[in-house]
């Protein structure tokens, strides 16, 4: 992904939009879930290796965090929507 | 008629209007191409030199390693110019070589196997991370919210992971 692509849709002052995840540490060394509704949230560099259970608004669903991921938001990892059956 | 890069440019064509032939080509990009060789706003393919034509193919052939024009001075309202010497080109130096490729927008142009194969492998990205965007390449659907109750044509017809087009 091209970083020009982040950058135009937010003034690059501002620098990328993340949550400060205070159980960061903990989570990478005991390999501990960090469950968390911020969707919103991007992928940093420090957060590669971490699992993550990230809300699709009912339940929470598990994202491994890759270096591909990073610059990419938690979000896109947790479907929201179901897929269309018939009754 | 004119071969470039295996596609064909009609004679009777303007040439900022032929170069959309190329896929990655469009309008403005054609007119910055034109710009730079030259080459004025009515001037049919016909009309073209052989050396245009060559320079322009190389051009096209890999943008990212042609080199530089060489800026000519402006000269001031009040130039009067010398009877008989042209104008001399300035020497660049290395920064301001590396300068001008850094803000040049045709220096990073992609045109035709390149180009689609650039955006093959940025869908495969997508969907080696599983990201939501690759599941809708996957799935044929439109990836930027747009509605799917009716048509979604243009989707159903283009993402795949191995798009084309």
């Amino acid at each position: 992904m091209r970083p020009s692509l982040i950058a135009r849709t937010r003034s690059s002052w501002k620098g990328p939009y993340f949550v400060a995840f205070p159980n960061l540490r903990e989570a990478l060394q005991n390999n501990l879930p960090i469950q968390t509704q911020a969707r919103a949230c991007t992928i940093l560099p420090s957060f590669v290796g971490i699992r993550f259970m990230v809300h699709n608004g009912k339940s929470y669903l598990p994202v491994t965090v890759t270096q591909d991921m990073v610059g990419h938001k938690l979000g896109e990892f947790a479907p929201t929507r179901k897929r269309f059956t018939y009754k | 008629m004119v071969h470039i890069l295996g596609v064909l440019l009609r004679d009777n064509s303007f040439v900022k209007i032929a170069l959309t032939r190329f896929y990655g080509i469009g309008y403005p990009t054609a007119e910055r191409i034109c710009a730079r060789f030259q080459i004025h706003d009515r001037c049919k393919i016909k009309s073209l030199t052989p050396s245009q034509i060559t320079s322009l193919a190389s051009f096209l052939a890999s943008p990212s390693t042609t080199p530089l024009m060489p800026i000519l001075p402006l000269a001031s309202p009040d130039y009067e110019p010398p009877k008989s010497t042209p104008p001399t080109p300035q020497m660049l130096k290395r920064d301001e070589v590396s300068e001008r490729r850094k803000r040049d927008p045709l220096v990073g142009l992609k045109i035709e196997t390149e180009l689609r194969r650039q955006i093959r492998e940025n869908i495969a990205h997508h969907r080696m991370i599983g990201s939501y965007v690759g599941r809708r390449h996957a799935m044929g659907m439109p990836v930027r919210g747009q509605n799917t109750r009716n048509n979604a044509q243009n989707a159903r017809k283009f993402n795949k992971i191995e798009r084309r087009g």
